[in-house]
Order: structure tokens, then sequence, then C-alpha cells
């Protein structure tokens, strides 16, 4: 068995000091040790993108990741939205839009549109489209979650919401 | 005690609802958006051990030996199991047909690719895995068996040899006298059709974590059960142990539509933590597995239709003749889905009488579970395709031939030639609402100018039932003997006025945790917030399935209505001794009790359930003091089946109308879907936000099977689309965001008219879209007639034209 590592990550604006097998994946790590089992494991191959994650900001697959890549980064997952009780806009807005039904891939969404929103935060249908086509959902057929993002954004612009807890380092 | 269900809202306690028909918030959605919903793989036991499943690389082969020495040496490895201990601690699992199953492990030979063969139990997955690759095992290879005719061929190898065949099952069913009407028909239309396999894969594959504590003999399961009532029954009967001393647990889970079957993970969990000194040991299905060894696939069929018309269109008589390939087994069920299509097997249509020739057969592929509309969507593929050939015979259109053979509003309940009865219903309606919506003459008018232009558009319009609110007895032609589903809830009011309801499933997305808050909020007059509902376990509810084929809505809310009618007889009774009234005299109404026709002579019922439970001074004798009923509603007015197969069964007949427009590339053979029209008609909505997501959701999966997802098999039974890159589900870009227009005819036999409606338009989109292809072939002669109409699929027919 290869020699465990340390690494040094911030999750959610926390820091950890954990020692990982080098073949640990991110989402295992994230899921077990550090007990964040929002970020759900859909395919493990990187398709479905139920495990996404922000990765110094940015929406990546953590299925597909190894523990050890994340020394020195700072994550975010679906557990940094809401603050105190109080949904993120995002979430506030899946929910009035009825953009989830088993919730499954739910937090991968909500990751990825949470970076779409961030850098832009007046997507087109077409722009949203293309965050959302990295992205599987076996319930709703889409149309929800399309208005789901589309409210979303109004509601951001609408609000200065709580602060991302980290995110952008 | 014979209890009214309130059969429409004003039937209901309370002067004008707030809540029900009302697309409210979910009460579900806070910890499903956050993260925190118990799914299993999020559930962690003390002293708990991980699993990892060897699987057979052979599609068909003799086990000679297996060797786990290594293995069982490994660091970190608490317990190994093999064919040998499920033989020594487990029967055959159960199946329909009946003895066409096997034991968890492969104990003498594996029958696909993918079968579980050994297991262990380790500190982690990690290690269980490298454990795997420790393990020997010495096959002997046999000749796999993969096409369905060869294997119900007299000379073909055997899977189960102590069948003498692979044929499973060969039935005909006649349903009035057939011959008379296709000798009787001016047009006969005969044609083949292809679906192949696809599957449910829900994004959360399934878990389980069972702990059998061997020293009192309990086993305890926690898993993401679709029915765990069930799941606990085919546990205890595969492990040999008393029904009650299984206990399930189900957890939220992650979609289901059918696939979430977990049998055999069940027991092995269940065997491992036996050998294991009792120790939890938990199995989380990794996709792979999923895909190759699940409960993923379904519907692996050919057809062969004919259709007996008039000139006018009347159709006389409809025969099928299907060769269902169930795989190496009928443990997942998968047969039920060639019986289920006797619920609606002439569609909207008044055809008299029909024909079922049935063959399942087995093969070396995965076994066959059930999915999402549980058969009748390819059937509804069949049925419209001959539809519309039918309609180019006779040169009409395919709005026309249907509106010909609907069953009139005026004829129902309505029982079809197969032995169903439909409830209710409005087709022409339906019918009208979307060529409305799309404009169909102006659509007709654009097809004619692209054909001109040599462009491929169709237009596709389909118009399906959804059988809703199963029952048993559907299937009794493959081997369900069962007549009745029964679904209970406990609803009680505490001291402080507060609503919980107890119920025997969890959440897995369709939102009835919201649709019974709302429906007791309404009935007892109170807020969404003071209504809660809780889960119990397979050993603390009462007698329940839970969700599948379209019943939940409808049921849970027959029960929860009969349990508050029960608890609103109890309020009664106290009020009227506390109010010195006869109880005849005293009415609930708008969450007050008091006597009818004197407002001011009332009282909450938090007031009287508080009485109750802390002033037994005031109560009449001998009163049961708990403000809390149980009810355990089953569809009325079912029979079983007769020899034919012929029976009331599901309770519920939703219709919808899809209308579909598509372009065909004549270059690259791929299909775009261009604008989607729905019109649906399920009776009275409890939550149209519901309704509406089911609707979206099964469109998707219609677009899926439509289009892009199957599972391919070689010749040597190895699965060729083993991940989400080879087996293609539908995303965000090819679903079509429809429009859609909800009717309304209530059910005169449910709890307040509602229709069940969670598989709609999986049984129609599919039939929807490959009329809408065929429909863009015709200038070019040409049939799609084989699911899913990929690109490569369509690209050959357009060449194979284009040679000829």
């Amino acid at each position: 068995m290869p020699t465990s590592r340390r690494i040094r990550l911030t999750v959610n604006g926390k820091p950890h000091e954990v020692v990982v097998e080098p073949r640990t994946t991110l989402v295992d790590l994230l899921r077990g040790e550090l007990a964040l089992t929002g970020t759900h494991v859909g395919c493990e191959h990187g398709v479905c993108g139920a495990c996404t994650i922000l990765w110094n900001g940015k929406a990546v697959r953590s299925c597909i990741m190894l523990a050890v890549q994340a020394d020195g980064a700072d994550l975010m997952t679906v557990e940094g939205l809401a603050h105190d009780g109080q949904l993120h806009p995002i979430q506030q807005a899946f929910m009035e839009e009825h953009g989830l039904q088993c919730g499954f891939c739910t937090p991968g969404f909500l990751m990825s549109v949470y970076e779409l929103l961030q850098r832009n935060p007046n997507p087109t249908d077409e722009e949203i489209k293309e965050t959302l086509g990295g992205h599987i959902c076996r319930c709703t057929g889409y149309q929800s979650i399309m208005k789901s993002v589309r409210l979303a954004a109004q509601k951001l612009k609408a609000s200065s919401p709580p602060g991302p807890a980290t995110g952008v380092s | 005690m014979a209890v009214e269900i309130p059969k429409s809202l004003a039937d209901l306690p309370t002067s004008t609802p707030r809540f029900i028909g009302k697309a409210v918030n979910r009460v579900e959605d806070p910890q499903l958006l956050t993260g925190r919903a118990e799914f299993i793989d999020n559930v962690t036991l003390s002293g708990m051990l991980h699993c990892a499943i060897l699987r057979s690389p052979h599609a068909h082969a003799r086990i000679k030996s297996i060797d786990v020495r290594e293995a069982e040496k490994l660091p970190g490895v608490v317990a190994v199991v093999t064919g040998e201990d499920a033989t020594r601690w487990s029967q055959r699992i159960t199946t329909v047909p009946e003895k066409w199953g096997t034991y968890c492990l492969a104990a003498d030979k594996v029958r696909y690719v993918g079968e579980p063969v050994a297991a262990v139990a380790a500190s982690s997955r990690y290690v269980a895995e490298d454990a795997l690759e420790l393990i020997n095992v010495d096959y002997e290879a046999l000749p796999a068996v993969v096409n369905a005719t060869t294997a119900a061929a007299p000379d073909s190898p055997l899977i189960f040899e102590e069948h003498g065949s692979n044929v499973m099952l060969q039935r005909v069913f006649t349903w009035g006298d057939v011959d008379a009407a296709f000798a009787a028909a001016d047009q006969v239309f005969t044609e083949k059709f292809r679906w192949n396999r696809l599957g449910a894969n829900p994004l959360e594959t399934f878990g389980v974590i069972s702990q059998w504590d061997t020293t009192d003999g309990n086993l305890t399961c926690h898993g993401s059960f679709q029915s765990q009532y069930h799941m606990g029954l085919g546990t205890a009967a595969a492990l040999g142990l008393p029904s009650n001393k299984v206990r399930m647990i189900s957890q939220p889970h992650g979609g289901s539509f059918g696939g979430k079957g977990g049998m055999r993970g069940t027991v092995i969990t269940a065997l491992l933590s036996r050998k294991a000194d009792g120790r939890p040991v938990k199995w989380i299905e990794d996709r792979m597995e999923y895909l190759a060894g699940g409960a993923g696939q379904s519907w692996d069929r050919h057809y062969e239709a004919s259709l007996a018309c008039k000139k006018d269109g009347t159709v006389l008589g409809f025969r099928v003749k299907l060769l269902d390939d169930l795989g190496a087994t009928a443990e997942g069920f998968g047969a039920v889905s060639a019986a289920k299509p006797l619920t609606a097997f002439t569609g909207c249509y008044a055809i008299p009488v029909a024909q079922y020739d049935l063959t399942i057969v087995a093969t070396n592929k995965l076994p066959g579970s059930p999915y999402r509309g549980m058969g009748p969507p390819p059937h509804n593929f069949v049925l419209e395709q001959m539809m519309d050939i039918a309609a180019r015979g006779l040169g009409m259109d395919p709005a026309q031939i249907r509106r010909k053979n609907y069953i009139p509003p005026e004829a129902f309940p309505y029982t079809i030639a197969s032995g169903n009865e439909y409830d209710s219903g409005n087709y022409e309606a339906a019918l009208d609402t979307v060529l409305k919506m799309a404009n169909y003459q102006q659509l007709r008018a654009e097809q004619a100018q692209a054909r001109q232009q040599g462009r491929l558009l169709g237009i596709g319009l389909v118009n399906t039932i959804e059988p809703g609110v199963f029952d048993w007895n559907a299937y009794a032609i493959v081997g369900m003997q069962q007549t009745g589903v029964p679904e209970g809830a406990t609803v009680g009011i505490d001291i402080l006025g507060k609503i919980v309801a107890k119920i025997g499933f969890s959440l897995e997305g369709q939102g009835q945790y919201t649709v019974i808050t709302q429906v007791l909020a309404d009935y007892f007059g109170v807020e969404l917030e003071d209504v809660r509902v809780v889960y119990q376990d397979s050993l603390s509810a009462p007698p329940h399935f839970g969700p599948g084929g379209s019943r939940l809505g409808v049921a849970i809310t027959g029960a929860v209505l009969g349990a508050a009618e029960r608890v609103k007889e109890k309020l009664v009774t106290v009020a009227a001794r506390l109010l010195q009234s006869d109880p005849q005299n005293v009415e609930l109404r708008d969450g007050k009790v008091g006597i009818k026709g004197v407002p001011q002579a009332s009282m909450p019922i938090a007031q009287v359930a508080g009485a109750m439970l802390a002033r037994s001074d005031l109560l009449p004798p001998g009163m049961d003091p708990n403000p809390e009923a149980t009810y355990v509603w089953t569809a009325p007015g079912r029979t079983p089946a007769d020899e034919q197969g012929r029976a009331k069964s599901y309770l519920t007949a939703a219709n919808a109308c899809h209308l579909v427009l598509v372009e065909v590339d004549a270059e690259t053979g791929q299909v775009q879907i261009l604008k989607y029209y729905i019109a649906d008609d399920c009776g009275t909505r409890l939550n149209p936000a519901n309704v509406e997501g089911m609707t979206q959701g099964g469109v998707a999966q219609g677009v899926g099977a439509a289009l892009l997802e199957e599972y391919v098999y070689n010749e040597d039974g190895q699965l060729l689309t083993s991940t989400f890159m080879d087996y293609l589900l539908p995303t965000i870009n090819e679903v079509p965001m429809t429009e859609k227009v909800a009717l309304c005819t209530p059910s005169p036999f449910t709890p307040l008219g509602a229709k069940g409606v969670g598989e709609g338009a999986m049984h129609t989109t599919p039939a929807a879209i490959m009329c809408a292809i065929n429909d863009a072939l015709v200038p070019l002669g040409v049939r799609a007639l084989e699911v899913p109409a990929s690109p490569h699929r369509l690209w050959k027919l357009l060449q194979g034209k284009a040679k000829s």
C-alpha cells in the first residue's frame, strides 16, 4: 500500500488537515472523513454531475479527482450554501419552481448554477443550458430546473445574498 | 367499521380548501436542497463493514471451483461469502414465473455477465475491492444464449437445465371472437417491431446495510427500498426467517422508477453480517454494477401486430404477438411487465376484441426488472404505430382515425376487451385541446412546405391511457395471486393540537409527503406547518406498499382521509359531551368541532384533543382517549382474474394526448424535437406542480427511450454499454420544454376524484416520437420499426433507401 499523505485544504471556509491514502477520491474524503455527505455519487465516472463541487471557485467533479490533488485548495460543497437555517437564494428558487424531485442530483446542479451565476449574473437560456448540459437529472425533465435557474438569477440580483462561505480564493 | 372517504373536495369538512390543488412548496425540499436527506450511503452504523461483490465475467459458465483463502488473509477483511454459504444459509430468490430463480450468489453456474459470485466484508470499500482481486474462480465456459428466438428453439443450450427449455411462459390469450373480426375486416395491417432493452437508471443506485443478530435471529436492513414491505417478505423468504424477524428501514432514495431492486444485495449483505458475527455490512452498488448487474434493464421485446379495420377506419380487432426476452432469471419481477399491457391493451380505443400471443424466454442477459410504465410503453408504441399505419393505408389523417375509434365519454365506466375497467375520460377533448394548442392544420401546411424543400418533418399524435393505482390481479397471468394492495396511515392530533401522520414509505421524489400535508391541513383546517409526516419501518407502519404503479397519490390520500375520518368521529363524540349536545348535531368544520349551525358553540380541534389526553374526567365513559386512528385503504371493486387474465385491476385510467413535431436529418439520421404539446387528464390534481413534474420527467425518459437509451450485448453476452458514456441518458439538450394544458375528468371511484399519474408521459412519449419519425419518413416509403431510433439506425434506413 502506498504511503499515506498529509494534506491541508479549506472546505466551506473551514480549514482541515487530514491524512489520506493517495488513491482516495476527493468525494470519498468529503463524504467520509469530513462527513460532508451532501455531495452525492451518481456514476463515479464523471458523467452525471451529481458530485460537483467548487474548486477554487470552479465547478469540478469530485468523483474523478483524488483527495491529494486538493492539497492547498479552497473547496465549497452544497453544505456551504445555506446559512443558519436560511436557504441560499438558489436553493430557494429551486424550491419555489419545483426544480427537484428525488433531490439526489440536486447538490451537483446547485453548485454548477452557483458558479454560473457568480461569473454571469444574467445568463441567457442557451448559457444556462450549456451549464446544465453537464448534469443528469432523471426525475424532472429539466423544465423546472430551467425555470429555477432563471428565478435564481432574479433573486440574486434583487437581494444581496449571504456571502459564500468560500469558493474563491 | 365502514368509513366514507371524501370523493370530492366538496365532501371535506372545509368550506374552502386552501392547499389541495395548489402548487405549494414541497415539505421534502429543504432537507434535499441542503444535502441533509439521509440517503443510504449517508448512513453509518457503529462497527459497520463495507461490502464489495465479485461478478461473473462470463455470460454462461460452470463454476468449477472458488478459492477465497488469499482474500480472507488480507488485513481488514472480516468475512467472505460464496455460493456455498448461500446454499447453506439461504433459499433461491422468489420469482414470477415461479422457479426461475437462483441463490443470491451463483452456486453451480453463472447465467449472465455481472452475476454475483462472491462477496467480501472489510474495513473499507477500498480494502473489500482489493480482496476481490485475490479471489480465484475457475470457470468452464458454456455456450451463451443471447438471441431470444434462438433461446426459444428446442435445441438451444439451457439456462436452467431442470426446465428442459428456456421458455418461461407461453400462452395465447383471446378476448372475444378475434378470428371473426379479422375475417370481417376490409383491410388487415400487419407489421413487426423491435423494442430494445433500456431501463430505469435512477441517479442513486441501490444500497443497503444489513445487520443479522444471530443471537435473537433478528435481521434489520436499512436500504433504498422502493417497497420496504415487499423487500422484507422477499428477504425473509430467501433467508428462511419468520417475516416478523425481518425489519426493513427505508431511507430516502434518489429516485427509483421501478429500478430499485436489491434482493441479491440485501441477502448477500445479510449473509456477510451473519458470518461477521452480526456486524452491520453496507453495500452501495456502483454505477457499473447497476448497469451490468442491477435492476436497470427492462423490455427486450420482439413484436408482431395486426389491426383489422373497416374502410371507414373503424378498428375491429387487434392482435399482438410478443417474444419477451426476460434475461437469465425471473428474479427481477420483470415478467409482470409483460402482463401489465392487459390493463389497457386496446388503449383509448373501443376495439371490441383482441388477442395476445405471449412468449417469455430466458437468455444469458441480466434479468429484467420493472421500469416506469411497467410494460405498456413498448405496447403503446406498437399499438400507436399500427393506428398510423392503418390511417395511411386507408387514406385517413392520424387524428381522424383516432377520433373514429375513441371510447366515447358517455360509455364510462368502460370494460375493455382484456378485462380492465376504465373509470372515466374524455379522449376527444384531449385530442381537440392538443390540436388547437399546436395549430394542427398550420403545422401540416408547414410540413408540406418542408417536404417540398426535401426536409423530413414529421408530426406524431398519440393519445394513451395511463392505468393508475396498480393491483396485483393485473399480473395474474404470470403468477401473481393477490387482489388488492393495502396502503395504511395513522393520523393523530397531539395534546397541543399538532398533527402527525405516520406512513410506511420514505422519500422517493414524487412529493407524497407534501400531498399528505396538504390533505390533512385542509381536512383539519390548520396550516401546512401544523402537519408533520413521519416515516415508519416495515414492522411499525400499518400494512403498506409505498410508491409504484401510479398508485401512491391516490392510495395514501385514501389512507390519510380514512384515518382522519376516524379521528373526526372521536373528536365529535368528545365535543358533543363537552358541548352537552348529541354527536349527531356536532360536526367538524374549518378546524373547529361544534354544534351544526351554531358557530359560537364550537371549539378548536386542539381543545378537543387536549381534553381527550389531559381531562379524562370530561370524557364519555369507556371513551378511547387517543385522538389518533389508523386506516388502511385498498381500491374498491377489484376482481380476481379469470382464466384469460381478465380482471378489474388498475382502478383509474388517466389519459394524455401528445403532439410532437420532429425533424429527421436526412444526412445524419439525427432526430430533433422541434415542438411538443401535451393535454393531460388525471382527474383532480392534488398538487399540480407534482403532476407537471411527473409529466415532464416522463417526457424526458420517453425521449431517452425513443432516441437514446439501449443496453447492447454482443453475441457472447458481454455488455457493451456499461457506462454512462455508452448508455445515453437524456440531458437538457435532448429534452424538449413542453407546452401543457390540464384537463379534469374526475374519477368516480377514488378519494377526491384523483387518478394515478406517475407514469403517464412514459406511456405516451416514445410512441409519439416514433409516430413523428415515421410521419417524417413517409415520402421515402420506409418505416422506423426499432426503438431507439438512434442516428445510426435511421441513417442505415435512409442509406438503404438511397441505394434502392
